[in-house]
Parts: structure tokens; C-alpha cells; sequence
């Protein structure tokens, strides 16, 4: 991580209210994201890794309510901002790339006529400028014939067109940082590996920062250089990417590693799947978010405290009772 | 030894109407695949390769343009032949949110294949229905809930029990492990080796996931554009694969196991989409 980071993301909590009390989608995450490198953010349903992305431009949907320290841009604090502010900096700053690039875009407008309405939102440029833009965002994600096809509808794309649309969308503006949430989950393998290839590019020859979001962990080292693994809405281990694919050191992190079957699995090594089901947030309560279903929870910590960051070396921390008291033997 | 599913010789074209002009599509052309006792066979590839077409004309959801489809080495050309097949080979829908009916309680829904087939009276019914919720790990109160209060994975399982609650020899699974978080597709991964296992099923598995069909096939066949480019035992197809397109397919796998090194460079889009041979 470069040593002045363009985002950082402190002690953050979003909370909605609940029958008792707030229910905290976002428990105290910190994160920090270097200028044009990437963090890859890794977590299932309900790990509140989408919340975190809304929080990054200011879309968490009522009644949530975010608090903590700060989410500082270039310097700035975001959670201070007015709403005024925050136009200014969503889309033209900071871009969003949706999962789903068939509900992210207006099914009866033309591509074209899409991102050149954004251009004007933000700059005032005449029609024709706009559409000179358009036609140059498209040309930069690799879409084929932008002048001609630019008057396409949604629905004449492909699901990897779309997304590339969805992505000149998010450049339109010349963001400085991009929040791709899911953002190439339903593709097939192939097209999904040109998507990541565009935002690889993006970073190391625009320099744009990225935030990437994915339940998949085998993403990370296409892409990230660090990466953040929350559970529950909490972070649970943080590092440099091969750092904690190699060495990974929180239970959950090892779970989702064993879960998820690779090119040398086979029936004659099963997987070991994560026993049980995600707690309700109501059920965390004090304790560490994972005791419920942790096979090495150290008894009368665990139900009692939420760990603290423990540094395993190398810029790699974890989050674990029972690795600030064993050290990694005692997890695997 | 007679393979107990076969669709031999499949093709299906759709015609399409563009200007008033008619257009031939040819969404499955000229496909084999059988399925023996207690194998799992893979169908993979990319969306519109006609995986998905090819197990719909399986069970006669669709109905194939020529070709045959055989059950236990005879040929399905009767209603009766259809109903005897649909006994014994039954299909898992990708979508557990939608393949569902929101309005009527789990338990209701597992016991409406039983009605179907005219299987046993009330009290056997509700006793198939508690064993397959205990067969597929769900606690019995589950029969009284609706779609709505059960968890992707719940229903993904809720799913899976009611395409086993007539006994089949077959299910046609199609991206049933697709839309599901990792540790819970580890959970139904586990689960269906374990029913194959003990209830000696045959399974065919459609996914486009190349990790999920290495582990869990016996037999893979990869299908592009309506063909099959390749078969084989996985091990073979997966460790020395002879075509191009499974060439790149794996290539474009991204796995956590491979070290750092990047995948494959495929070719930029084209007009009709992605080309990877």
C-alpha cells in the first residue's frame, strides 16, 4: 500500500434499527486503498461487503445510518459531506459497476444516449462533446463499432457487452477510484477473465484505484493487491493477496479455502465444507462473529470479547482469539 | 452394459423472425450423451452452448427437432414412455427463488410429485416427505414454512428433496450450485456425493463452473456452440485436454491453487461476443 492511500475507510459502522436495538450490517470496518491499486473485498451473503461499497458513495438506502471515524477521500471526509457534495463526488470521483449490468442500465434508452447524459450531468459540455466521450470510454473497454452500436438497446447487447457498458458508464467522468461490486459474478468463465483483464488495465495504465467485491475468493490474485475477508459484518483477516492465500490464518478464511473446489479437487478429497449457516446479526452480540460455527474456539474468549488485530507479518493481520493465543498451528 | 438415460443424435433449431424474414437457429446439433447407473456426467459450457436446451429435450420439456431420446435402451415415443421416463429421471431447476411456488408451504410442495404419480395416501406422504427433508439435512418444522422464510441453500435443498421424493434413478441437475455462496455450494456439493453414493443415482450435471464439474464428475462433456468439442473421464479431459475451446476454457479458470500465474490472454470480443478458439 502506498504510504498516503486516496481512500480510507475508518472504524465504520452502518447500522438499521431492529426490534432491539441497531443491527450493525458493517461492524467497525477499517480499510485503506492506495492510488491505482486495488483491494479485493471477499465475503458471502450477508457479510455487509455491499453495504461497505454503498457507504463509499453515500447510496446506503434509509434507514440505514452510517457512523465512525471517517471515510476519507483525497483527504476529505466523506461522512461530513453534504448532499451536495456527494454529487460531486459520486460518478465523476468515485464510479460504482453493478453486479447486475441488465438492471444497471435504463432498458428503453440507448447505450450511447446513457453515458452521454451522465458526461452532462457532470461537465458542462455540449451534446456533441458528450458523445465524442461516449464514443471514446467505449472505445477504451473494448466495445466493437462504438459509433454505430452506441444506438443499441440494452437488451441487443450481451451479458459482457452490457457489463462493458456498465464499466464506460462508471469511466465516463474520469473517476479516480472504482467500486465493482460483483461485478463479473454471472458471467461465463471466459468473458468474466476479459472483464478482469479491462479493470487490470484500468489501474496499471489509467492508475485508477479499485474496489473489488466478490464472494470469490479465486478472483483475488487476478486482480487485488491486498485483500479484506469479512464475516457478518465484520473484517476478519486483512493482507497482501498471496500473503493470505497462502498463509491464511483466520477459521473462515480456511473454511471458504476448503469449500471451494479448484482444478485438482476431486471426489477422492472432499471438501470440507463450514458446518451450520451464517448467525442472525442479532446473535453475534459480543463475541467473535465466527464462534458459532469456528472449529478451534478458545472457551471463555471467544463468547466474551471480539478479538483485536493480531499482525501475522508481512502486512498480513487477522482478527482470531485463537491465533493471537496459539499462532497459526492452532487454527489449522 | 444399457445406459439407463440417452439422448442420442439430438438437434433442435428454432426458427426466428427478424424483418419478416425467417432465421434458423441451431441451438443443439447433432448431440450424444448417456448416462449409466450411479454416474455423474458433466455437461459444461457457456451460455448458449445448448447444455441447457439439450437436458430440457432429456425430460421433454422441449421437444427435439430429430433424434432420440432413450430410457433403459428403448426408444421414448409415447405418452406413456414420457410418463414412465418422468418416473424415473427428474430435473433440478437452476433458480431455487422461482422454481418454488411462493404460496404453497414446503411441505405441500414435496408432496405434490407423490399426488403426480398417485404414490401412497395421506399419512405415507407426509411420512416420504419428513424422510426427504432429513435426506437432504433439513429438520422436519420446514414442511410448514413458506419459500420466503428459507435461505438460498434451504431452498436450494428444498429443491432437491422434492426431485427426490418419487425415488428417481436420474436427476438432471442444471446449474443448481450456480447462484449459491461458497460454503453453502460446498454443502450441496457434499450433499449430492453422499445421495449418489448411498442411493446409487445417476446424476447429469450442467454447470459452467469447470472447479464444481472436476469435482464432482465422473465423465465430462464440454459443448460449444450446439456441438460437443470434447468428452471424456475428467481426469483426462481436465489434465490433457485435446481441444482448443477446453484449452481455453481452463485457461480462463481463475483458481486461488494456481500461483500468481495469470490467466490465459483470451481474444477481445468480437461481434457475436467472446471466441475463444
Amino acid at each position: 500500500m502506498s504510504a498516503d492511500p486516496a481512500l480510507r475507510f475508518e472504524h465504520v459502522t452502518i447500522a438499521f434499527p431492529g426490534a432491539e436495538g441497531p443491527l450493525k450490517v458493517v461492524n467497525d470496518v477499517s480499510f485503506a486503498v492506495g492510488s491505482g491499486q486495488c483491494l479485493v473485498i471477499v465475503g458471502e451473503s450477508g457479510s455487509g461487503k455491499s453495504m461497505a461499497c454503498q457507504a463509499l458513495l453515500g447510496i446506503v438506502p434509509a434507514p440505514g445510518a452510517v457512523s465512525g471515524q471517517g471515510i476519507f477521500w483525497e483527504g476529505r471526509d466523506l461522512l461530513k459531506s453534504s448532499a451536495r457534495d456527494w454529487m460531486k463526488v459520486r460518478g465523476a470521483e468515485i464510479a460504482m459497476v453493478f453486479q447486475d449490468p441488465a438492471a444497471a442500465l435504463n432498458p428503453l434508452m440507448p447505450v450511447g444516449r446513457q453515458i452521454v447524459d451522465v458526461v452532462r450531468a457532470h461537465r458542462s459540455v455540449t451534446r456533441a462533446e458528450a458523445e465524442r466521450r461516449a464514443i471514446e470510454v467505449l472505445n477504451q473497454v473494448g466495445f466493437p463499432e462504438p459509433e454505430r452500436r452506441m444506438r443499441a438497446y440494452p437488451i441487443e447487447l450481451s451479458g459482457g457487452l452490457r457489463q462493458r457498458v456498465a464499466i464506460a458508464l462508471a469511466l465516463a467522468c474520469g473517476p479516480k477510484l472504482i467500486v465493482a461490486d460483483e461485478a463479473t459474478t454471472n458471467l461465463d468463465v471466459s468473458i468474466q477473465a476479459q472483464i478482469i483483464g479491462l479493470l487490470r488495465s484500468l489501474k496499471e495504465e489509467l492508475g485508477i484505484s479499485i474496489v473489488f467485491v466478490t464472494h470469490d475468493l479465486g478472483l483475488a490474485p487476478e486482480i487485488g493487491d491486498e485483500v479484506l475477508v469479512m464475516y457478518a459484518g465484520h473484517a476478519v483477516e486483512r493482507g497482501p493477496v498471496r500473503e493470505v492465500l497462502d498463509r491464511p490464518s483466520h477459521p473462515y478464511t480456511i473454511g471458504l479455502l476448503n469449500s471451494a473446489p479448484t482444478l485438482e479437487s476431486s471426489r477422492a478429497h472432499p471438501l470440507k465444507p463450514i458446518p451450520g449457516q451464517v448467525p442472525a446479526l442479532d446473535e453475534i452480540g459480543v463475541g467473535a462473529p465466527f464462534r458459532s460455527r469456528c472449529p478451534v474456539v478458545v472457551s471463555g474468549r471467544c463468547d466474551s470479547a471480539k478479538p483485536d488485530w493480531t499482525a501475522c507479518g508481512g502486512g498480513h493481520f487477522v482478527a482470531c482469539h485463537r491465533f493471537a493465543q496459539d499462532g497459526i498451528g492452532g487454527v489449522q | 452394459m444399457t445406459a439407463i438415460l440417452e439422448g442420442r443424435n439430438i438437434v433442435k433449431t428454432f426458427t426466428t423472425r427478424r424483418g419478416g424474414q425467417k432465421h434458423e437457429v441451431r441451438a443443439v446439433g447433432d448431440v450424444t450423451v448417456a448416462a449409466d447407473r450411479g454416474e455423474i456426467v458433466g455437461l459444461v459450457g457457456e451460455s448458449g452452448c445448448g447444455k441447457t436446451t439439450f437436458s430440457r429435450i432429456l425430460i421433454g420439456i422441449e421437444t427435439a427437432s430429430s433424434g432420440t431420446v432413450l430410457h433403459d435402451g428403448k426408444p421414448v415415443a409415447t405418452k406413456a414412455d414420457w410418463k414412465a421416463l418422468r418416473r424415473d429421471v427428474q430435473y433440478v431447476f437452476q433458480d431455487p427463488y422461482t422454481s418454488l411456488c411462493p404460496t404453497m408451504r414446503i411441505g405441500e410442495a414435496l408432496a405434490e410429485p407423490l399426488l403426480v404419480h398417485g404414490i401412497g395416501d395421506k399419512s405415507e406422504r407426509a411420512e416420504r416427505v419428513r424422510e426427504a427433508l432429513s435426506l437432504v439435512g433439513l429438520q422436519g418444522f420446514i414442511a410448514d414454512r413458506l419459500p420466503s422464510q428459507l435461505s438460498g441453500g434451504q431452498r436450494q435443498r428444498v429443491s432437491l428433496a422434492r426431485a427426490l421424493m418419487i425415488r428417481p434413478r436420474v436427476l438432471i441437475c442444471d446449474e443448481i450450485v450456480s447462484g449459491l455462496d461458497v460454503s453453502v455450494q460446498a454443502q450441496v456439493l457434499t450433499l449430492l456425493t453422499e445421495l449418489q453414493a448411498s442411493l446409487g443415482l445417476s446424476l447429469i450435471f450442467i454447470s459452467h463452473d469447470l472447479r464444481v464439474i472436476r469435482y464432482l464428475c465422473d465423465r465430462v462433456v464440454v459443448m460449444y456452440r450446439g456441438e460437443i468439442v470434447e468428452q471424456g473421464p475428467v481426469e483426462r479431459v481436465f489434465g490433457a485436454p485435446e481441444s482448443d475451446y477446453t484449452r481455453g476454457l481452463l485457461a480462463a479458470i481463475p483458481d486461488h491453487s494456481r500461483r500468481g500465474e495469470p490467466r490465459l490472454g483470451l481474444r477481445p470480443a468480437g461481434h457475436e461476443g467472446a471466441r475463444l478458439a
